[in-house]
Order: structure tokens, then C-alpha cells, then sequence
């Protein structure tokens, strides 16, 4: 049997909203991964329904999951088939999650790859699997290719360009080293590798953006109960809409509201309040609160001002200070501020009254500023780039930062080129694969060799 | 008139290619005839008196762990060492030597002489006798006809070479040798395509009228960094080689030292070239060969680089008992007036006295792509290409082919599996693959850019790597087969040592030298470890600590091949219909039925073969059933 190292993982469903979707996982540690996933060993070919569990803890479906051991599956590996609710984004989250978990995300056909290599395929699934296959390739690469014709393309072959500039510099001293090559300039390495990270992080952060364009900005609005959140959303929206109580606990699952903020739809989502000591009905409205907190693009945390305040740290863990403000709300009540813990006390802060109406367009502001700031850093461009490019950009920025330390520290030059083609490999995955004759071109047409 | 003995082997040229294809195939044990148009010029260095150098020294180091003759020969005739690439990490240092161009051929064509197996006969082959596509021998210019198993033509630049000095033209593989037009339209005949390539070669000076001392001097290193392995070695090769008492050429490696000098281009010198321009050959449209861009003549850097001031010249000498040195960078085709105007416009030439005019040289290539990775023609049966006719350019190239081709066509005879490398084991194995895989654009030369791998591919584990084809292969004596699995065993030893010994810091030898990559040297680790590994001695040492400072790497790089593997084992019969593959890009198709790759892997490198497409060529694989057993 051929040896697989690697465990990889890719959705099994064609892409797009639908009512279920299966996400597959073949490799040495599927068995593994499945067990720290979902907290339980099932049994094999047993289809077991449970809560999938991100690394931080946070349940991002509930799905039903079956297991097969090697060699009876359909890639002759462990495999695991987690069949969850349809949506791109549960489904992107998954594989984000999978990923960080050490899977790699499979390539086209490349499951079919492993059922063949390990005499799993007979004739006439083969035959039927190189119709899919091949479908699903032209496809794909119909697909591809219209982004690539696009402005993500033009981005990505400036990234090649950078860094086929650097590596052909380092390999031309490398392979010339008898030659009269301008001198070896470590610092200006340095600083295009530099711009070369930003490049990658800035694209990376239209991951994010990309959704917001597709799907709205997700504003989730959590807090105590009784905090006011109904009110503030209420005044946000403009219109009385969502049911509003002094009993606490009113809003037991959750309410969203579209509004629009300089040009992006923006969906606000009004959640259960955090009691300390919930119900039964109100702790589903809790989990589902941590829920919507993996899926928001920022957080505004209502909190009475006037009231000492304890937040549960798993949600704060949840909200990125960058993306998240304290609404300190009930200022028509007057009265002295109590302390904040230090953990709230970071995070900016906005004074409102929302039964007055009284500081909410600073809610709106900085909602539009962060907007706003999203996109000038892609520019008009609009790239949304998916889980798949995001992945491939990730391993390129990590072979730029792995040179720049390597380069900083002095160590052989060998090394440095051996992180940039990784770089180079993981862009080749966007763009198609980037031969070495290119940087052999470059090369030759930059530098006079021949001794 | 047909010669009285039918041999296993014919191998058709005695330069790098041939010498190696020839001793190779009677090392084997097989009867072996090398035909030369000129016993003289057996291992000639037509171009610059040096071996190695960056990826070249590498693959020399591999002919050596292969029985291969490049590397010892080498040594033995050599008169500067240097280790090149010292700072810039463990895997792209290569060894490079001067050699004395005379002593080299002398004692390669002795070495050939006293092979046993082995039959050298001087003539020129002028055609080959192929029947049902299969090769039975060839003919020569004397009437003579030769028959044998198994072909192995390895004719370098002499397929109708035409050389160019200006205006000038003259027919022949090299200045004062033959050319052979018969043989070209006896490959065309045969159905194998020809292509045209061009390089050139600079002039040669006299050295006493030249002014060394306004001049650079480059010397050697001071201690040889040898291309053989000679701590595995049988001993009686490496010692006593002045009293061989055979009256082989050659001495002890470091024994003869000589230097280079280093001279630059002047602004005249860029006149000239510039006014005189039109003049070349390659300029007013005479020469049709493509050249390699990484030896561009004199003109070719004045034009394309017209921003550079001034071009670096090498004088290399070109041996002990001659006074002629080789101007490195000065490659042209410019009339021989112009040539003299130029060499004399240099600082330190002025009165340089040219002994042989630079030229270029055109001349056929059989496009690669048109072999087997046994090397072994797609068209003809059992015969097969080695050397400058495969498109490559370089002594090292052309040796490490030869080596492999006189290997395979024994395998050929005797109905074993042929000697094909992967991509991950050797140099040998990135050239051979290229070359059969992709063809190439311009003469090609081996880098060390090419190599995916070339983390695991530093100079000092050749033998390691490739122990396992030379012991199946028989290549090598038992004595130094079992000599190289006991430093195997010594350079374990040695890893776990380092790996276990803790330093006064408290953080075991491994970590400090992989913490430490830039700043760790060898001399400072061998003071740490105790005297009896000490005594393993120092290839033992350098190699262990190679494993250990990059184990992360070579773990990185081993998982990737790991990953290919299986596509690699993969084989695609030879009779495979690429075209009548339903579901595979027409495109692709077309490539795939061009090139026919022999594996899955193979087809995998193709450019603009997507990994769809792989799955639908393997999925018909399994569809027809049969080859998923094949995979182990």
C-alpha cells in the first residue's frame, strides 16, 4: 500500500445552499479527529448523531457523523462522512476547523486518487466516478479561471511576480556563485518580503470581507438580561419591532433585523440575554447565543451602566477585541459608573441611552468605520475570496514570515529559497502550478550569466 | 565486411558519454565494443578543462556512488579544487576542478584500455542497421559493419556540426575533427527526429604572452574536497597512482596546484563588439540553432545587458604540460580579425597571442522526449542515447547519461528492469526525467533550481542514496557495497549520539546545532563528541551533521514524496490511447499522446495537465483492470 502521510479533507457536496451537506475526512487520523470532534468513539458504519466542537470549544452544528476503518472504505483509509446542514458558511467553518485541526484540504479527485492507489476502485465505479470527475474538474476549472481572469487573478500574479523576483535573486547566487552578480542585498529582501506579507494579509482579510458582501455583516447585539438589548436594537432599526419586556429573558432564541450602513446590508441579531442562572428554555437561547457568536462580524455588548457587570468569559473569548464595542447603555438613569473589570474595560466603549435615542449614531458610526475600513483595504476591487483560497494565501504568507526569520537570522540561503517555493507551491494552488522554467526565465532575462 | 564478434553493447562515441556507457556495460560483464571516430580524443574536454561545480558536482559525486569513472578521474588528473558555496548552506556546496586536460583524457583512455569486457576500435560510424524497428549494429566509414544487442550512441556535437568563425564556415564536431552527415539521415531514415542547437566556445591564448599580473589571481582551496568517495573506495585505486606500473596518467588529488586569473571586459572591448555586430553570424541570421541562455557569447551579453559595463573573464589554465589557457566568458562567433581586435582591448592581453580562434557551433539533437527513461529509443528498439544528442550540454550531463544508458542497455540484454531514479534520489534522476518528460527549449544544463528535493540531495550522500540501485545493479564491488553500509551504521551511530548528548546548556548537540544553523560549525561539534565517533572520521561527521541540523527539512521533503509516491508506481502502458480518453481535455490529450509518460507521476509534471486529468487516466486505469495489481 502506498504511504499517505497526510489526512485531508474536502466537502463531498457540490457547493452552495442546500439542506444537508457532507464534509469527508480520509487519512491516518481521521479516527482521531473525529473523536476530539465530537467527544465520543462510535462505533464503525454506525451513523451517530452529536454537536460538532471547534477547537475553542464552540459547537458549530449539530450533525450526524459515521466512521469507517481502513481498509473497508471507500478510499481503503480511516474515513469519517459528517453530514451537517447545508449552509456554505457551517460548511466552511468545519473545514476551517479541520484544517486547523492538521487536515489538508483535498485536492480535485483527490479521495478517487486514494481509492485507486489502495486497489479500492473497481470497474464500474471507476467508470462512473471519471464522469464525475471529470465534470466537476472542467467545472472547477471554469470556475477558476473566470476568477483568475479577474481582479483576484491580477492580485495573485503579482504576488508570483514579487516573489519570483526574490527567489530568482537568491537562486541565481546559488547556482552562479562564480559569477559577476550585484551583491546580495539581505535588507531589501527583507523589505519586499514585508510587503509581500501585507500583501497576502490584506487579501486574507477579504476573506471575511467577501462574506459581508455576500451574505450582509452580522451585528450581534449580547449582554445580560435586561441590559437593554431589544431597546438598542430597536433604536438602531428605528422602528419598534422586537418584543420588549422588563421581565428578563423575553428574547429566547433571537431576532435580526436588516439595516443598511453606508452602502453594506447589515444584519442585526438580537440574542438571548446571559443570566448567570438560566432556565432550561433560556440555556438553548445561550447556546445558541455562542453559536451565532463563531458566525458574527462584530459584537456590540449592551450592558446596564449603572449595574455591576460580570460577563461570562467564554462569550468574550469569542469577540476579537478589533471587532467588538461596549454599549454602556441607560445614561438617562444617571448615577455613578461602577468599575469595569479589566476585560470589558479594554474594549472601546459607547454611552447610550436607548430610551432617549440618545448616543446611538455612534453605534452607526463605528459599524460604517469598520465597514468602510474593510473595504478601502481591498479597494473597489470586491474580491471575495473562499475557504479554499484562503487556505492556499495562508500556507503563502507562512512561507514569506518563515523566510523573513530565517533571513533575520542569518541561517543559509538554501533554506530561505526552500520557504519561498513553498510559497510559491501554495499560490501555484490558486493560480496553477508555477514551473520552475519561470524562474528560470526571470532569471536569465535579469542577470548577464555566463562564464 | 561484417567484424567476427556480435557484441551485448556498441556504444557509437568515446567522449563523457561514451567512456561511461562503455566501461559501465563491461564493468557489468558484458562484451562491450567502443567505436571512435579518434582513439586520440577519448574524454576530451572541448570546451572549458574543468569538472563540477554547482548541481555538476553533485551529479559527479553520483557517477561515483553508480561505479561511475568521472569522479576518480577527475581527482587523479586534477589541478585546483574548490569548494564552492560554502556559506550558503550544506545541500548547494559542490565541489569544482581544474583538471589537466591531457592527463584527464591519457588516463581515462588507459582506464579503458586495461577494462576487461571491454573492445576499442577506431572508426566512424556512418549509419546504423536497424530492422523491424530494432537495432543490430551499425556501419563505419572503413566498410567494416559491427553487430550487437544493443546500441548506445552517444556522437555529442558531431551530427552534422557546422562551425562558425564570422564569415567562415566549416564542417566537423569540434575544430580539427569530422562531422557525420551519414549518421543524421540514418536516424531520420530510421523515423527519429533532428532538431538544430548552437553553442560556441572562446578562444585559446598563449600564456606567455599574456600579462597575468595586472590580473586577479583565484587559487585553489588549500585542502581538495574530493569528488570520489575514497574513505569507501577499494584502496588499491587511490594509492600508489604514480606507480601504478601501468604508466596510468595521473596523481595524488591536491598533488599538482595551479590558479585562474580574473580580468574584466573594457569599454573598447564593447566597441568593437557593438561595431562589429552585424558580423555575427547569429546576428546576420546565419546560424538557425538555438544556444543556451546561460552561456551567451560576448555578443549576446553586450546586447541583452547593454546596461553592464564591463563583462568578468576566467583565465583557466589547461594543464601541466601546456601553456594554453582557456578566457572563460568569452564565448564568440565574431570574425577571427575581430577576435584578435577584442582579446587585445583587455587588461592584461594586450599582446595575448590567440593559439585556437572561438567558434560556434551548430550541430543535430535528438529531441528527448523520444526516449524511455531507461533511456532506450521510443522508435528503435535497443538502441539507445546518451550525451550532447539527447540536447544537453556539459561533460557531467553527458557522463551521468552515459553511465545510465551502458547500465540499461546490459539490463536490455539480460531482461532485467532498467536503472530509471526518481526525481528525489539524484541529480541523475531530475535530468533523466526532464529530459524524457518535458524535452528542452535550449541545451540543457543541469541546476540545482531544477531539483524539488534538492534539500536531500547534498553533494556528500550520493552513496547513501543511491546504495540501493548500485548493489542490485551490481555496480560497485562487494568490498565497498559492505564499506557503504557500515558508514551508514557510523552515521546512525553518530545522529544518535548528537541527538542524546546533552551540552553544558542542558539542550542535547541536535538542538544546539539546529538552533544554531548559521552559527554551529564542524570543527566546533567535533570537539564536543567523544574521541571514538571523532575517529569515524570526517565525511562520517559532516554527513551525520547534516541529518541532524536539517532532519525537519528532510522530514518535510520525505513526507512530500511520500505523497507522489503512489502516482509514481503507477505505470501507463506504452500503448496507452491518450487521445481516445473520453473526459480528458483535448488539450491535455494531445500534450500526453506527444510525450506518452511511462507513469502516472510522470503525466502528472506535464505543464497544463491538471490533476483532473490525472484522475481520469487513472480511473481508466482501473477500468481496464489489470494495473491497480501492479501497485505494491
Amino acid at each position: 500500500m502506498p504511504e499517505t502521510t497526510d489526512t485531508i479533507a474536502a466537502p463531498a457536496t457540490p457547493p452552495g445552499r442546500s439542506a444537508l451537506a457532507i464534509v469527508r475526512i480520509s487519512g491516518p487520523a481521521a479516527s482521531a479527529i473525529a473523536r476530539q470532534v465530537f467527544g465520543i468513539d462510535a462505533l464503525p458504519r454506525t451513523a451517530t448523531r452529536a454537536d460538532y466542537f471547534d477547537e475553542s470549544g464552540v459547537v458549530l452544528d449539530d450533525v450526524l457523523f459515521t466512521r469507517y476503518v481502513a481498509p473497508s472504505s471507500y478510499t481503503g483509509e480511516d474515513l469519517v462522512e459528517i453530514s451537517c446542514h447545508g449552509s456554505p458558511l457551517v460548511v466552511q467553518r468545519v473545514l476551517e476547523d479541520l484544517i486547523a485541526r492538521g487536515c489538508r484540504l483535498a485536492g480535485p479527485g483527490e479521495f478517487t486518487q486514494r481509492a485507486f492507489l489502495n486497489g479500492r476502485l473497481d470497474l464500474s465505479q471507476a467508470e462512473a466516478v471519471m464522469d464525475v470527475i471529470h465534470a466537476r474538474g472542467e467545472r472547477a476549472l471554469a470556475a477558476a479561471n473566470r476568477l483568475l481572469r479577474g481582479e483576484l487573478g491580477r492580485r495573485i500574479r503579482e504576488f508570483v511576480d514579487a516573489l519570483l523576483l526574490v527567489l530568482s535573486r537568491i537562486e541565481a547566487h546559488i547556482d552562479f556563485p562564480e559569477e559577476d552578480l550585484p551583491a546580495e542585498d539581505r535588507g531589501e529582501m527583507l523589505s519586499r518580503l514585508d510587503s509581500l506579507g501585507q500583501g497576502f494579509n490584506k487579501l486574507l482579510a477579504t476573506n471575511n470581507y467577501g462574506d459581508i458582501l455576500r451574505h450582509g455583516a452580522k451585528v450581534l447585539i449580547v449582554g445580560p438580561t435586561n441590559a437593554g438589548k431589544s431597546s438598542v436594537l430597536n433604536r438602531l432599526v428605528g422602528i419598534e419591532r422586537a418584543l420588549v419586556s422588563a421581565e428578563p429573558g423575553t428574547t429566547r432564541d433571537y431576532i435580526e433585523e436588516g439595516i443598511e450602513i453606508g452602502g453594506h446590508e447589515v444584519r442585526l441579531i438580537d440574542t438571548a440575554g446571559l443570566n448567570p442562572a438560566p432556565g432550561e428554555i433560556e440555556k438553548l437561547g445561550i447556546d445558541r447565543t455562542i453559536q451565532l457568536l463563531a458566525d458574527s462580524d462584530f459584537f456590540l455588548l449592551v450592558i446596564d451602566r449603572t449595574a455591576r457587570v460580570q460577563i461570562d468569559p467564554t462569550v468574550l473569548s469569542l469577540m476579537p477585541d478589533s471587532r467588538s464595542v461596549l454599549i454602556l447603555n441607560k445614561t438617562d438613569i444617571g448615577g455613578d459608573r461602577p468599575t469595569l473589570s479589566p476585560a470589558l474595560a479594554r474594549l472601546p466603549a459607547i454611552e447610550v441611552s436607548a430610551l432617549t435615542g440618545a448616543g446611538c449614531d455612534a453605534i452607526i458610526e463605528f459599524i460604517g468605520g469598520k465597514l468602510a475600513a474593510m473595504s478601502e483595504d481591498i479597494g473597489e476591487s470586491g474580491i471575495a475570496i473562499n475557504v479554499r483560497h484562503a487556505e492556499a494565501l495562508r500556507r503563502a504568507e507562512s512561507g514569506v514570515s518563515d523566510a523573513t526569520e530565517k533571513l533575520v537570522a542569518g541561517e543559509p540561503m538554501e533554506l530561505i529559497a526552500s520557504c519561498l517555493r513553498e510559497s510559491l507551491a501554495a499560490l501555484g494552488d490558486i493560480a496553477g502550478r508555477i514551473d520552475n522554467e519561470r524562474m528560470l526565465d526571470r532569471l536569465f532575462s535579469n542577470f548577464c550569466i555566463g562564464k | 565486411m561484417l567484424f567476427d564478434k556480435h557484441f551485448d553493447v556498441i556504444v557509437c562515441g568515446g567522449g563523457h558519454a561514451g567512456a561511461e556507457a562503455a566501461l559501465a556495460a563491461s564493468r557489468m560483464g558484458a562484451s562491450t565494443l567502443l567505436l571512435t571516430g579518434n582513439l586520440d580524443t577519448i574524454g576530451q574536454m572541448s570546451c572549458n578543462p574543468a569538472i563540477g561545480g554547482l548541481a555538476k558536482g553533485q551529479m559527479v559525486r553520483e557517477i561515483d556512488a553508480l561505479g561511475g569513472e568521472m569522479a576518480i578521474n577527475t581527482d587523479l588528473t586534477a589541478i585546483q579544487f574548490r569548494l564552492l558555496n560554502e556559506s550558503k548552506g550544506p545541500a548547494v556546496q559542490s565541489p569544482r576542478a581544474q583538471c589537466d586536460k591531457k592527463a584527464y583524457q591519457f588516463r581515462l583512455k588507459h582506464t579503458l584500455e586495461l577494462q576487461p569486457n571491454l573492445q576499442l576500435f577506431q572508426a566512424m560510424v556512418t549509419g546504423l542497421i536497424v530492422e523491424s524497428r530494432t537495432v543490430l549494429g551499425c556501419r563505419t566509414n572503413l566498410d567494416l559493419e559491427f553487430r550487437g544487442s544493443t546500441v548506445v550512441v552517444t556522437t555529442g556535437t558531431f551530427l552534422r556540426g557546422l562551425m562558425h568563425i564570422g564569415e567562415n564556415r566549416n564542417e566537423g564536431g569540434r575544430l580539427g575533427d569530422f562531422s557525420s552527415r551519414t549518421l543524421s539521415d540514418s536516424f531520420v531514415s530510421a523515423g527519429i527526429e533532428l532538431r538544430r542547437f548552437k553553442t560556441g566556445t572562446p578562444p585559446r591564448l598563449l600564456g606567455s604572452s599574456i600579462n597575468f599580473s595586472v590580473m586577479q589571481e583565484q587559487k585553489g582551496d588549500p585542502d581538495p574536497t574530493c569528488f570520489a568517495f575514497h574513505d569507501t573506495r577499494d584502496s588499491e585505486e587511490l594509492f600508489h597512482v604514480e606507480q601504478t606500473g601501468e604508466g596510468r596518467a595521473g596523481w595524488a588529488p591536491g598533488a599538482h596546484k595551479s590558479s585562474c586569473w580574473i580580468t574584466y571586459t573594457s569599454p573598447r572591448t564593447s566597441e568593437i563588439v557593438n561595431s562589429n555586430i552585424h558580423r555575427s553570424p547569429l546576428y546576420a541570421g546565419r546560424i538557425s540553432g538555438v544556444g543556451p541562455r546561460y552561456c551567451p557569447s560576448i555578443e549576446d551579453k553586450f546586447v541583452k545587458f547593454a546596461d553592464k559595463p564591463r563583462h568578468m573573464l576566467f583565465l583557466e589554465p589547461e594543464g601541466r604540460a601546456t601553456n594554453e589557457y582557456y578566457v572563460n566568458g568569452l564565448s564568440t562567433s565574431l570574425p577571427f580579425e575581430v577576435q584578435v581586435e577584442m582579446v587585445r582591448s583587455i587588461p592584461g592581453l594586450e599582446n595575448a597571442q590567440i593559439l585556437r580562434p572561438a567558434y560556434a557551433i551548430e550541430y543535430d539533437y535528438a529531441p528527448p522526449t523520444q526516449l524511455l527513461r531507461s533511456l532506450e529509443s521510443r522508435i528503435v528498439g535497443s538502441l539507445f542515447f546518451a550525451g550532447q544528442i539527447n540536447g544537453t550540454s556539459g561533460y557531467e550531463e553527458a557522463a551521468a547519461q552515459g553511465l545510465i544508458a551502458g547500465v540499461n542497455a546490459v539490463c536490455k540484454v539480460r531482461g532485467q528492469e532498467p536503472l530509471v531514479m526518481g526525481r528525489h534520489e539524484s541529480y541523475i534522476g531530475v535530468l533523466i526525467d526532464d529530459l524524457v518528460t518535458k524535452g528542452t527549449e535550449e541545451p540543457y544544463r543541469m541546476f540545482t533550481s531544477r531539483a524539488e528535493h534538492r534539500l536531500m540531495l547534498n553533494h556528500g550522500s550520493a552513496e547513501l542514496r543511491l546504495i540501493g540501485h548500485s548493489e542490485r545493479n551490481k555496480l560497485l564491488s562487494k568490498n565497498r557495497i559492505s564499506r557503504i553500509h557500515a558508514k551508514k551504521v557510523k552515521i546512525d551511530d553518530v545522529v544518535r549520539e548528537l541527538e542524546g548528548r546533552r551540552g553544558e546548556s542542558g539542550s542535547t548537540l541536535a538542538d544546539q546545532v539546529r538552533r544554531n544553523l548559521a552559527g554551529v560549525s564542524y570543527d566546533s561539534i567535533r570537539e564536543m563528541l567523544p574521541p571514538d565517533l571523532v575517529a569515524h572520521g570526517e565525511a562520517v561527521l559532516r554527513e551525520a551533521i547534516y541529518q541532524v541540523g536539517y532532519a525537519g527539512y528532510l522530514k518535510r521533503e520525505q513526507r512530500q514524496i511520500d505523497k507522489l509516491a503512489g502516482a509514481e508506481r503507477v505505470k501507463i502502458p506504452l500503448d496507452f490511447d491518450f487521445l481516445g480518453v473520453r473526459g480528458i481535455r483535448r488539450e491535455s490529450a494531445q500534450k500526453l499522446a506527444a510525450l506518452r509518460p511511462e507513469t502516472l507521476g510522470q503525466a502528472g509534471r506535464v505543464s497544463g495537465v491538471s490533476p483532473a486529468d490525472i484522475t481520469v487516466i487513472m480511473a481508466l486505469l482501473a477500468a481496464r483492470g489489470g494495473e491497480t495489481s501492479a501497485i505494491p
